[in-house]
């Protein structure tokens, strides 16, 4: 179906003919997305396509193209670097323009002595990283890695990542915010709209960060996020990273101030005092359990070809037998990742000190061939730049992250047998990557200064196989049925799928939440910045009587 | 191989974007921080490699059709590989390069190759070179050193200059250097002259693959005839093509060198000796068929297996194309023994260089957009404080002092090798 020629002109005059685009193979490389085959009918790898790619380059071309989709009743779907099937177009049929908005991608500024940097949506957390460390700075980075875009994890997505735990989360690092609503409205939060500079979200002036974000943030459906200025952390390390080692396997060495770690449990149990441990004192600069996600049963063959240029994944297979890698493994099952850093040698040593006070006092220990150069130093880069991150996808080309509630250690700990035993059996098909049933990955902490994080099962299937996508989608199912034989909130795997489901049967859910009267205030929320309902439903609403309890009303 | 090949890649394809960029762990600043030239200036996803993956399939799929937006998503790029080092840091085994090849040839086959490209090919075909030149003027530029004509006799090694070498004026200096060089050093060597034929190279890369065997049918029955077992060329375009395509896809068992390797072997062994002092900061650009694509060929005849249920994996196994193990030393080697020098690194180097923006066609179809490739390359030149851009490759070169040029640059462009000459 093709956009009404005066509105695509209407959007050529602003943006310049070559920055528009309704060229169909175009348009699918927008439609197209990872998970799309979970979802959609057919397995098809395309979401709905869009009507049209238009691509912004100011805040003002953004307001303006969409007034033109206010006035055509056009829906909008802005994406940054676009990725997730959430990024595309929801429905087939409905009109929608996809702003990419890769030429907004300048660092504006970066306020070294207030330590915060204003960027665009196109500004990868690896090039304000860069940049940051120049000056002695840094930016949490999120779990997605370092090719995603600041503006989008801070403002309109769940922005927690293996840094979180010492630099805070992304949505809680969001100082001012420039937003064009879908009505058109150019709205500046916090100390933004009194004029008096970036460095405040909450104020004088509106925060919104409450309603436009949530805990998952608004993935697109609520206008556009066109600048932001984000919370930078300090940075103890050199100004630019010295790079060893060819690809893949990069590595960072570990300069004298800082530690790579890769700390063991005996049991869960175990694990979780350790984590509490390492809250209680202030612990570490990354903390994340990351190596993991290949998988408990090959992680430690995985990696060890990983790091050697010369080899194959077919030496998975033969490492994966061989009776020392076996027993490294064994020590590393149940592990994860720690990143210490100081700002004198006095201080790392303090804090080498105390993490080995809390080994000894909950059992764990230093799993000893990760810490060995080559592996400490794949580790260090691994973290600290998060370029690695799509990893994920090694084994197959797929990956699907099921479970992640978040809690504390001793929640986690608690569903993590069922979460393992759940994808053991799933695992018994030979159609998802039999990995072990512990591929359980997620940040130490999201919250700044530790306590709460969840674990994110990583299942690992073909795309370019029917049968294995729909093992994947069995896994999906079995995962929530578990959850709900728990008691257990639902996790990722839900959020992944409701993106295929019908309008009724999301609001059929909804209106089983606890708080509905939440939902509802959103629904107005909604209503008053987006009256021609031109944003989608990943900003989650209830029609007006779907909730239990009488709305309250928006304050006038 | 055919686009129906690389399917499953497409299908695999995450659109995480990696292909954009450099590889992430070695970016260090925002200005010099992008991989990809065609993605950069034609700003659609479907210009790069992912996005030409996911033309594959729609195209495959039925969804769309080639449109001149399409064709020129598929051929404005400089095939310089960046975004395959990027991908296989964490996608592994995709294989994004070769499936934008084959898309290419796809068009190709289909006759949907821009008009842009028609002049080169037909100079090609008439000639045997990609300038539009008379193919009986190929020798010119060896006419007075006195080196050896092996379509008359033989010689262990043959030396091949390359189109850009044997008919831009501006450049020949270049392979007469490469020449007086050999001669002092002993080297049993000569060259085909008239006879000797583009190395097909470039056709290949637009996706022209029959211009690739024609050339490759020649040459190597050439250098058999002449007794040759080892060719040496100064030109990274030709050095690739002679060392992966020729073995790829013309059963070439040809030993193949590039200069800077011979120069560094002979630097090593003291056959070589710069005594001259070339008081010079200079930067090195490496060039993507010497470097990310300058990797051994190692034949290989498998298919897709699995392993633990799905992981994919190959049997046997496939050799990876990565970066890894391009020609980075041998250059930088020769560099810091020339007296004088100073090396100064840009930020973007080795398997995560910027490309010069000649390649894949890229400078005859879509000049502004190679120009405009250059000239980055130029702007991260001029940052480290270098006087003069040294590379090796003539197509870099050439791109380059003609992006100085246009911006009225100081900066100097060299090929090593006039460095070198310099010194001795």
């Amino acid at each position: 179906m093709e956009i009404s020629r005066d509105a695509y002109r209407a959007i050529e005059d602003i943006v310049g003919t070559e920055n528009v685009t309704d060229d169909p193979a175009f348009l699918d490389s927008y439609a197209f997305e990872w998970l799309a085959e979970l979802v959609r009918p057919n397995r098809s790898h395309y979401m709905p396509r869009p009507w049209a790619v238009v691509m912004p380059a100011s805040t003002r071309e953004v307001q303006a193209v969409t007034k033109v989709c206010n006035k055509y009743k056009i829906k909008i779907k802005p994406i940054s670097t676009g990725w997730y099937h959430w990024a595309a177009p929801m429905k087939d049929n409905e009109p929608t323009v996809q702003l990419d908005l890769r030429r907004m991608n300048r660092i504006i500024d970066i306020d070294e002595k207030n330590r915060f940097a204003i960027v665009e949506p196109y500004v990868i957390c690896a090039q304000l990283q860069a940049e940051a460390m120049k000056l002695g700075l840094n930016c949490n980075i999120i779990g997605a890695g370092s090719s995603t875009s600041v503006v989008a994890s801070a403002c309109a997505y769940f922005g927690g990542g293996p840094s979180s735990h010492y630099m805070g989360n992304n949505s809680d690092n969001l100082l001012g915010q420039e937003w064009v609503t879908p009505a058109g409205k150019v709205v500046r939060t916090g100390s933004l709209s009194s004029g008096a500079g970036w460095f405040c979200s909450e104020g004088p002036g509106p925060s919104v960060r409450g309603v436009t974000r949530g805990n998952l943030g608004s993935r697109g459906g609520l206008g556009t996020y066109t600048k932001c200025a984000i919370k930078l952390a300090d940075w103890p390390g050199p100004t630019e990273f010295e790079v060893k080692g060819r690809p893949p396997g990069y590595r960072l060495p570990v300069g004298e101030n800082f530690r790579a770690y890769t700390i063991g449990a005996p049991n869960w149990d175990a694990w979780a005092n350790c984590y509490y441990a390492i809250y209680d004192n202030g612990l570490g600069y990354i903390f994340h359990r990351q190596l993991n996600l290949a998988g408990a049963n090959l992680a430690t063959a995985l990696w060890l070809t990983y790091i050697d240029p010369t080899k194959t994944l077919n030496d998975v297979e033969t490492l994966a037998k061989d009776p020392e890698i076996v027993a490294i493994n064994e020590t590393a099952r149940i592990s994860f990742q720690l990143i210490l850093a100081a700002q004198s040698l006095d201080g790392i040593q303090l804090q080498d000190k105390i993490l080995n006070e809390i080994l000894s006092q909950t059992g764990c220990y230093k799993v000893e061939r990760y810490c060995e150069p080559d592996m400490a130093e794949f580790t260090n880069m691994y973290m600290q730049r998060l370029g690695h991150k799509h990893c994920n996808f090694i084994w197959a080309g797929g990956y699907m992250g099921s479970w992640m509630q978040a809690g504390t250690p001793d929640f986690v700990k608690d569903y993590v047998p069922t979460a393992i035993k759940g994808f053991e059996k799933d695992q018994q098909s030979h159609l998802l990557v039999e990995c072990g049933g512990d591929a359980l990955m997620g940040c130490g902490s999201t919250l700044g200064g530790g306590g709460y994080f969840g674990l994110e099962q990583f299942v690992s299937y073909d795309p370019a196989s029917d049968a294995s996508i729909d093992a994947c989608i069995k896994h999906m199912e079995d995962a929530i049925a578990d959850c709900v034989a728990q008691g257990l909130p639902l996790g990722k795997e839900l959020l992944y799928l409701q993106i295929g489901w019908s309008d009724q049967r999301i609001w059929d859910g909804m209106a089983k939440a606890p708080q509905t009267f939440v939902l509802d205030f959103q629904r107005q929320f909604k209503n008053a910045v987006d009256p021609n309902s031109l944003g989608d439903r990943n900003y989650p609403w209830l029609p007006e009587k779907w909730g239990q309890a009488p709305a309250p009303a928006l304050a006038k | 191989m055919t686009i129906q090949d690389y399917r499953a890649d497409a299908m695999r394809c995450t659109r995480c974007a990696y292909c954009k960029w450099v590889p992430l762990d070695l970016m260090k600043s925002w200005r010099f921080s992008k991989g990809c030239p065609s993605v950069e200036y034609g700003k659609f996803h479907s210009y790069s490699a992912g996005g030409r993956l996911i033309t594959s399939l729609s195209l495959m799929d039925g969804r769309s059709t080639v449109t001149d937006k399409v064709k020129d998503s598929v051929f404005m790029c400089n095939m310089c590989g960046s975004c395959d080092v990027a991908c296989k840091v964490c996608r592994y085994d995709m294989e994004p390069l070769l499936a934008m090849h084959e898309l290419r040839a796809k068009l190709v086959e289909d006759g949907d190759l821009p008009e842009a490209f028609q002049p080169m090919l037909e100079s090609l075909r008439k000639d045997y070179n990609t300038m539009g030149e008379p193919h009986e003027r190929r020798g010119d530029w060896a006419k007075d050193l006195g080196v050896k004509d092996l379509t008359k006799t033989t010689a262990k090694y043959v030396f091949h200059a390359g189109c850009r070498y044997s008919f831009d004026g501006e450049q020949s200096e270049v392979a007469r250097t490469a020449v007086e060089i050999l001669k002092k050093a002993g080297v049993d060597f000569g060259i085909m002259g008239a006879a000797e034929s583009c190395c097909g190279g470039k056709a290949f890369s637009i996706g022209v693959d029959q211009q690739l065997h024609n050339s490759a049918d020649h040459n190597l029955a050439a250098w058999k005839k002449a007794g040759v077992d080892t060719v040496i060329t100064p030109c990274a375009d030709c050095y690739y093509a002679f060392k992966r395509l020729y073995t790829k896809h013309a059963g070439s068992t040809i030993k193949v060198v590039h200069m800077v390797e011979l120069l560094d072997q002979m630097v090593t062994d003291g056959r070589l000796k710069m005594t001259n002092p070339v008081p010079m900061k200079v930067t090195y650009h490496d060039p993507c068929h010497l470097g990310r694509q300058g990797e051994d060929y190692v034949p290989w005849d498998g298919v897709e297996k699995k392993i633990f249920g799905q992981a994919v994996v190959y049997d046997p196994p496939r050799p990876r194309y990565n970066g890894a193990f391009g020609v980075y030393d041998a250059p930088r080697n020769v560099l810091k023994a020339i007296p004088g020098v100073e090396l100064v690194e840009m930020e973007r180097i080795k398997e995560g260089a910027w490309c010069c923006g000649a390649g894949g066609g890229a400078r005859e179809a879509y000049p502004k957009f190679s120009e405009w490739t250059a000239g980055e390359r130029i702007e991260e030149a001029e940052s480290t404080g270098a006087d003069a851009l040294v590379t090796a490759c003539p197509w870099c070169e050439r791109n380059f002092i003609d992006a100085v040029r246009g911006t009225k640059g100081k900066l100097e462009v060299l090929d090593i090798l006039q460095l070198v000459n310099m010194a001795l």
